[in-house]
């Protein structure tokens, strides 16, 4: 049965925890700690930071993210059309070919915008 | 058992739901709502949709939250320095909507009656499955829950043709709208950015520097 | 109370039916975890990390570790030993409690990759009917740990790698998605060991032209999605120190490692188990399987191939990741990122559709024949040409407009990552 199977999976997921914790714990334990202010300091390669850190970045990263999510909502469609596509015929083919036109004719126009450019 | 876990599940969620609301720094509380997203899928799972506990996780906590990452790196005052809150007069007006709205939203779902039956919701005690006919082993609803992934795609393909197709459409509408904003944003930043300061330095520096 | 067996009652329905954990399955499951996942994968993975070094010291004349134990067999261990006794740094003004859950989140998607993976005839840890999306979900977990260590760490470098390598993960995760669906296609579901079953019947799934064409892109976008060299520029050491890590040292950093090479590895029993077969020897036969007559003995050796054959297969993928590490030079940051959107996302989505045509040649009809995987290579083949091709072309074609010189698009108009307030001036508002 399906849920059993995830029991597994969560069981999985707070042993990949502890995995991870565990070490870091027994590290506490046993490594040196001498705190030092010049230690603690960001690592600039020996330069002392200079203004804010948390500072606004340009809206390209935004754009990125934006076109990843909606290519990424795409595929919650791809994924059942794939797995069903056993019990259908060319139909569903042509279909295919509709929707992912659509999605192509998007991609396009962002790259005709210029917005996929980096720089 | 499957009580406990539920639980569990649910504790965890609200208060991740909790630290959401209450936490001052956008990006833990960002991280408290991807949390939550998370709890909402592990609720899937319990309720055998595993199909959209795995589309949650991929959506929600693996596309969206990166979404709102980016989206608070682009705004200033990340540090989350007490920004947000409005003036405290305005807090207990707030808390007493909250819990009228809690209200009303409560006695609508308990109250509610189903197509099937002619009861409330709140009157039942033992619940009729979603779908009927799902609970014995063999039956093509039972096997519909276990292949929600093949069931849910052939039902998209003819059924839900048209609604598909406009979800692509939409989908793009989307990637267009976005394109077009953001164009006309770089084309801005890039008017104003190159040349002489446009604005002056904003003092973002609240914290005192050491 | 009543208020709760309400709800719980009705949720539950499900778990009427679900049957109990019996003491076989809860041994079964207890030695996946002890054994599988807590002992033999990060042993594999420890061993990996040597093998790239000596790997890497061949491909550089050099002799690599070669000092603890014989053949520095020991070496792993030593690091272990090494990085357990480092001390534990978290730097100052860095979120304490983000900082540590980064590498976490990091780990447990590694981990929770490897749980559907059908190893050998009723090796996998579980098999999920959504199989193949759950493992999508579990890998998009990495980039939100991504940021959050370069988020938390407040360093300008770990901030401005952590960007770069989320906008990276992020477009690479497309195609790598996309260049999964015809597998999910061919195989007619999203179970692994459904799809393991097909390519027992319908010969390795990279055994033909759109086949090829999504393993390669799952290749590169792989290797992009694990930020090894080339796609290496989230860690460029020449300019941004380490990335996101850059504030990690010690056990801390070590997990960060770990869950690479954890990744690089799941993605090799992906690709495996996707892509080449699992752990069939032959491309086209259904070699060990046709032992099987239900006695455990024949299980037990079939199992043995099967397992043999896979870690071979996964070997030799680690080793080509190795090769491409060792070979090639690292991309440029608006290059990765065209060569994401331009070129790999719309070769994807077309493959797709001829991935359907492939099906409608040779799946459909029946059983394999060599008739049957010739017409549709003959079908499909001259498509993906095509496509790859017009690809390259118009993006050629893009270069040599843009740009000054052919194939060299202009920085003009580059600017910095981040919006300075007041470009000019130079003045940052207090200097130490």
């Amino acid at each position: 049965m399906i849920i059993n199977n995830y029991i597994f999976i969560g069981l999985l997921l707070l042993a990949a925890i502890a995995f991870a914790l565990a070490p870091i714990l027994v590290a506490r334990l046993i490594a040196p700690r001498k705190r030092s202010r010049t230690k603690s300091e960001p690592y600039e390669c020996g330069v002392l930071t200079l203004g804010e850190t948390w500072v606004r970045f340009r809206i390209q990263y935004y754009i990125f993210a934006l076109m990843f999510v909606v290519f990424d909502v795409e595929t919650l469609f791809l994924f059942p059309w794939a797995a069903g596509y056993a019990s259908l015929g060319l139909f569903a083919l042509v279909e295919m070919v509709v929707f992912l036109g659509f999605l192509l004719l998007g991609l396009v126009y962002a790259w005709a915008k210029g917005v996929l450019r980096w720089v | 058992m499957a009580r406990i876990l539920f639980l569990v599940i649910a504790g965890v969620g609200l208060t991740s739901a909790l630290s959401t609301v209450l936490s001052r720094n956008l990006v833990r509380a960002a991280v408290s709502l991807a949390g939550f997203f998370f709890t909402v899928a592990c609720l899937f799972i319990l309720l055998e949709a595993e199909f959209l506990a795995a589309l949650q996780v991929l959506i929600y906590v693996g596309a969206v939250s990166i979404l709102l990452m980016f989206g608070i790196m682009l705004t200033r005052g990340v540090q989350g320095t007490d920004l947000v809150s409005g003036p405290s007069a305005a807090r207990l007006p707030g808390i007493v909507v909250g819990l009228v709205v809690f209200a009303v939203l409560g006695y609508a779902i308990f109250e509610e009656k189903g197509l099937r039956t002619q009861y409330s919701w709140g009157a039942l005690d033992e619940r009729t499955a979603i779908a009927r006919g799902s609970k014995e082993p063999g039956s093509p609803l039972r096997s519909a829950v276990n292949n929600m992934g093949k069931v849910v795609g052939v039902e998209l393909m003819t059924r839900y043709v048209i609604a598909f197709e406009l979800a692509g459409l939409l989908l793009t509408a989307a990637l267009v709208g976005a394109v077009a904003v953001a164009h006309r944003e770089e084309d801005e930043t890039r008017s104003t950015g190159s040349g002489v300061p446009p604005e002056k330095p904003e003092p973002t520096a609240d914290k005192p520097n050491p | 109370m009543t208020a709760f067996a309400v709800p719980t009652s009705w949720i539950f329905w499900a778990q009427e039916q679900a049957v109990e954990l019996d003491r076989g399955l809860a041994v079964r499951w207890g030695l996946w975890l002890v054994v599988g996942f807590l002992a033999v994968f990060p042993g594999i993975v420890a061993y990996m990390v040597l093998l790239e070094r000596k790997a890497a010291a061949r491909f550089q004349d050099r002799i690599g570790p070669n000092r603890v134990g014989p053949l520095g067999l020991l070496q792993p261990i030593a690091d272990a030993l090494k990085l357990l006794t480092k001390e534990d740094l978290v730097p100052r003004g860095a979120d304490a409690l983000v900082h540590l859950a980064a590498p976490v989140l990091v780990i447990v998607s590694a981990f929770l990759m490897l749980a559907v993976i059908p190893f050998a005839v009723g090796m996998a840890p579980v098999d999920l009917p959504s199989g193949v999306l759950y493992l999508i979900a579990a890998s998009s977990l990495s980039p939100l740990g991504v940021f959050l260590a370069g988020w938390s760490s407040r360093n300008k470098y770990s901030l401005l790698g952590a960007m770069r390598a989320v906008a990276q993960l992020v477009s690479y995760e497309i195609p790598q998605v996309l260049s999964v669906i015809p597998i999910v296609l061919w195989g007619g579901g999203l179970s692994l060991v459904a799809i393991f079953d097909k390519q027992a019947d319908y010969g390795w799934f990279i055994a033909s032209p759109p086949g090829l064409l999504a393993f390669l892109i799952l290749l590169v976008a792989s290797i992009a999605e694990l930020n090894r060299a080339p796609f290496d520029i989230p860690e460029a050491e020449s300019e941004i120190v380490a990335g996101f890590h850059t504030e990690y040292s010690g056990m801390r950093f070590s997990l960060f490692f770990l869950a690479e090479y954890l990744s690089v590895f799941a993605v090799g029993c992906l690709a495996t188990a996707l892509f080449l077969g699992g752990g069939m020897p032959i491309p086209f036969a259904r070699f060990p399987l046709n032992l099987l007559d239900g006695s455990l003995a024949r299980l037990v050796v079939v199992d043995l191939i099967l397992l043999a054959v896979f870690a071979a297969k996964v070997f030799s993928f680690v080793l080509l990741m190795i090769w491409i590490r060792a070979t090639l030079l690292r991309l440029r940051v608006d290059r990765l990122m065209n060569f994401a959107w331009k070129y790999l996302t719309p070769l994807a989505i077309v493959n797709i559709l001829v991935a359907g045509i492939w099906y409608e040649c040779v799946i459909r009809p029946g059983a394999l024949t060599l008739g049957r995987w010739l017409g549709g290579t003959l079908v499909t083949g001259p498509m993906v040409a095509g496509l790859v091709w017009l690809a390259f072309w118009v993006n050629r074609r893009e270069w040599a407009g843009e740009a000054a010189g052919p194939g060299r698009p202009s920085l003009e108009g580059a600017r910095p990552d981040w919006e300075t307030p007041g470009q000019t001036g130079a003045s940052p508002q207090r200097a130490h």
